[in-house]
């Protein structure tokens, strides 16, 4: 194994801390030093360096067609980059075909093989390597009880519930001891209700085995509920890649704030700059708000408010007067649609007493730290 | 019927089931049921009842000659009750002739002479060669094409089977000839580089042999084998075969455990086909060999129908042949463990 030469990143110790017990997973870092892949004038993905660690619950999120189903194929073997590497463990893997590879990867689709028994299915990776039957279904056995799925060995695939056949997926996967679990929106075919039972419980096997698990979906809620850290993809190119709490409260571009939850979202011009913080004169006057850098005085300019950081009361900076339009109930809160200037704001405010009885005059405000000011760039919605 | 009634009225329910019914009487149950009618029975022939009445009518004609030319009286009464004699005679054979009592029973079966039954054997030993080989030959290209996509799936379909099969089979059987011909296009490139010596008949005899045969059948018949292959190959999730290669799986293995299982309807179909069409095949044995590579079944049917003129017996060797085709569908069936709704598929 090549030393790794990244810098001191990596997070020694999870691996270790939840594939204990001489459990033979381990985890292994993966990297992507400029991988960029081309499928003949397409560019399917750009000049890319990523670096996941080793025993990291790591997503990719993006919507479809940004490119991260082609990052997950490469690193499992199916697609080749067209240039850079990609190392896993420090080992680069040019040239080696998925079977070669550390990784299992969990399909779309789960591609369970619907002729063979459940524990046929999970045992097909021990075949392969010409493990004896006694040994493998022995092995299988074990793993259908690591997924809860102790006694549906003899089922066949189809016998089992959307929930039960993921788990399958995820023992037949596990069962060629992978150093990294890719997995390729598996949740996306399960009801709202399985889904989020289901993320609970990825999470709880990983944590259980310890090894990678490289997770893609479109769902940020999937995204942010199960990873340590997630990368936001779009068109090709990585915008961000941050914890979930970082990508939420401190998206780094346009696209990732208006991509993971919900934004108001203003055109203006910027007037001040000063500290970190812009003055930007927008068509409900000047708003205040955080920026990291590159906008000059006199540029266009996004200025982004997430609903629920928006008050009712308050004067002065950040605030002007608004129309109540329509309100919608979510049960806990209430989405308030408002409109200033030709402008339409969505407030989220906590359920309660005070809200039924709301004038259809406004005003809204918020704070300078909870605005965030961007140059004028790609957007999530288009 | 009720529902059948209940979604489309009674009038349009009607038509339907009238033509069901027609349907199955004008292509199963009539022609079926004539011919193995047919094969139950046979005509007692006493002697040779024709060759003895074409005998009378020559006596019948020197008689008349003689006739014509006697003076004597005596001898012309004569020769005309002889002549009304052999011409009662000829009224009784040729009513016969007409009308001979038929017997029932299974002596059309079992009267085979062991010739016939050698050439039943070994035609129905030849159709599962052809059966086997067409399978081998076919397996990989309907897996190509099953696998492929877009527009080259387009160019392979259409060059490589499509094309060939809108020429007409005896035209196909046809070119095999040529090909194999003693001075055909395989001979004449041996001949031409000196490795067979055409002028004094130093050909190779590829006809005389039955794998002559083999071949312009399987390439016949390839179509039947390729396409009911292609339809299941093609319901195959391909995420099933990166999945198997995924853990680790050989491409053998890949085959074995999850393509061939899955494809398990298609190739029962395609066996089933090829076989049922090579076992029946007339013309390109008939073709193939000229007579010289030993007949196949279905050509000594053909004789019994057009050259002995005992339709019973041929019927009766048809209906062998259905019998034995049969039990292969059904040992194919159980085989491959697919029932008639998987073949439907």
């Amino acid at each position: 194994m090549a030393p790794d030469d990244v810098e001191g990143r990596d997070m020694p110790g999870l691996g270790g801390e939840h594939g204990a017990d001489g459990d033979p997973m381990r985890g292994k870092d993966v990297r992507l030093d400029k991988v960029s892949i081309r499928f003949g004038e397409a560019t399917a993905v750009h000049p890319t360096d990523l670096s996941i660690h080793a025993g990291e619950f790591f997503s990719i999120l993006g919507p479809s067609g940004c490119g991260k189903t082609t990052i997950l194929r490469t690193i499992s073997g199916f697609i080749h980059p067209t240039e850079g590497r990609v190392l896993i463990g420090g080992e680069d893997m040019a040239g080696k075909e998925p079977n070669e590879r550390p990784t299992a990867l969990i399909f779309q689709n789960l591609a369970l093989f619907p002729l063979m028994s459940v524990a046929e299915n999970v045992a097909f990776g021990l075949e392969a390597r010409g493990i004896g039957k006694a040994e493998r279904l022995k092995r299988a056995q074990e793993l259908l009880e690591l997924v809860a799925l102790g006694g549906f060995g003899d089922k066949k695939p189809a016998d089992l519930s959307g929930g039960q056949r993921q788990r399958v997926a995820i023992a037949r996967a596990l069962a060629v001891e992978p150093s990294v679990l890719l997995l390729d929106e598996p949740l996306s075919a399960l009801d709202l209700k399985l889904r989020q039972h289901m993320r609970t419980e990825l999470r709880a096997i990983q944590r259980r085995v310890g090894i990678t698990f490289i997770y893609i979906t479109h769902d940020q809620g999937e995204a942010l509920a199960m990873s340590d850290r997630v990368a936001v993809m779009s068109r090709g190119r990585l915008e961000q890649v941050a914890e979930a709490d970082m990508l939420y409260a401190d998206p780094a571009t346009p696209f990732v704030a208006t991509f993971v939850g919900e934004q108001n979202v203003l055109r203006g011009r910027v007037a001040t700059l000063a500290g970190g913080e812009a003055g930007v004169d927008t068509p409900v006057g000047r708003l205040q708000g955080r920026t990291s850098g590159t906008l000059s005085v006199g540029d266009e300019a996004l200025v982004m408010v997430r609903p629920e950081r928006i008050a009712l009361a308050g004067t002065g900076e950040n605030s002007f007067p608004a129309r109540l339009v329509s309100r919608s109930l979510e049960g806990p809160s209430v989405n308030l649609d408002c409109a200033a200037a030709d402008q339409q704001f969505m407030v989220t405010l906590p359920n309660g007493p005070a809200i039924r009885e709301l004038p259809e005059e406004l005003s809204l405000s918020f704070g300078r730290q909870d605005a965030l000011v961007f140059p004028v760039g790609a957007l999530a919605n288009g | 019927m009720g529902s059948l009634a209940r979604a489309y009225g009674k009038p349009l329910a009607t038509l339907i089931a009238l033509i069901t019914v027609i349907w199955i009487l004008a292509l199963i149950l009539v022609p079926l049921g004539a011919m193995v009618q047919q094969s139950l029975w046979w005509r007692d022939a006493k002697g040779s009842v024709s060759l003895t009445i074409d005998r009378l009518y020559n006596d019948i004609a020197v008689l008349e000659l003689d006739q014509g030319n006697a003076t004597d009286p005596a001898k012309k009464a004569a020769i005309e009750a002889q002549l009304a004699a052999k011409q009662a005679e000829v009224t009784e054979l040729e009513a016969q002739e007409k009308n001979p009592p038929k017997t029932y029973g299974f002596a059309n079966f079992t009267r085979m002479s062991s010739l016939h039954f050698y050439i039943f054997v070994r035609t129905i030993i030849y159709a599962l060669m052809v059966t086997l080989l067409a399978l081998v030959v076919c397996y990989p290209v309907a897996y190509v094409v099953a696998l492929a996509s877009g527009p080259r799936k387009a160019v392979i379909l259409m060059v490589c089977l499509i094309v060939p099969y809108a020429i007409n089979e005896l035209l196909r059987v046809y070119a095999w000839l040529m090909i194999l011909d003693y001075r055909g296009v395989i001979n004449g490139i041996l001949g031409w580089l000196g490795i067979v010596d055409l002028d004094n008949r130093g050909w190779i005899p590829f006809l005389e042999n039955p794998s002559a045969v083999f071949l312009a059948m399987i390439y016949t018949y390839v179509l039947f084998m390729v396409f009911p292959m292609v339809n299941t190959l093609e319901t195959l999730d391909r995420n099933q075969i990166e999945a198997a290669r995924d853990l680790g799986a050989s491409t053998v293995r890949i085959h074995r455990r999850v393509i061939i299982p899955h494809a398990k309807p298609g190739i029962a179909v395609g066996c089933i086909m090829t076989f049922m069409l090579s076992a029946g095949s007339y013309s390109v044995p008939s073709i193939m060999t000229r007579g010289q590579g030993g007949d196949w079944f279905s050509q000594l049917v053909y004789r019994q129908f057009y050259e002995s003129n005992n339709w019973n017996m041929g019927s009766a060797y048809a209906v062998s042949l259905l019998v034995v085709c049969t039990i292969f569908i059904l040992i194919m069936m159980r085989l491959f463990g697919v029932g008639l709704r998987d073949i439907a598929k």
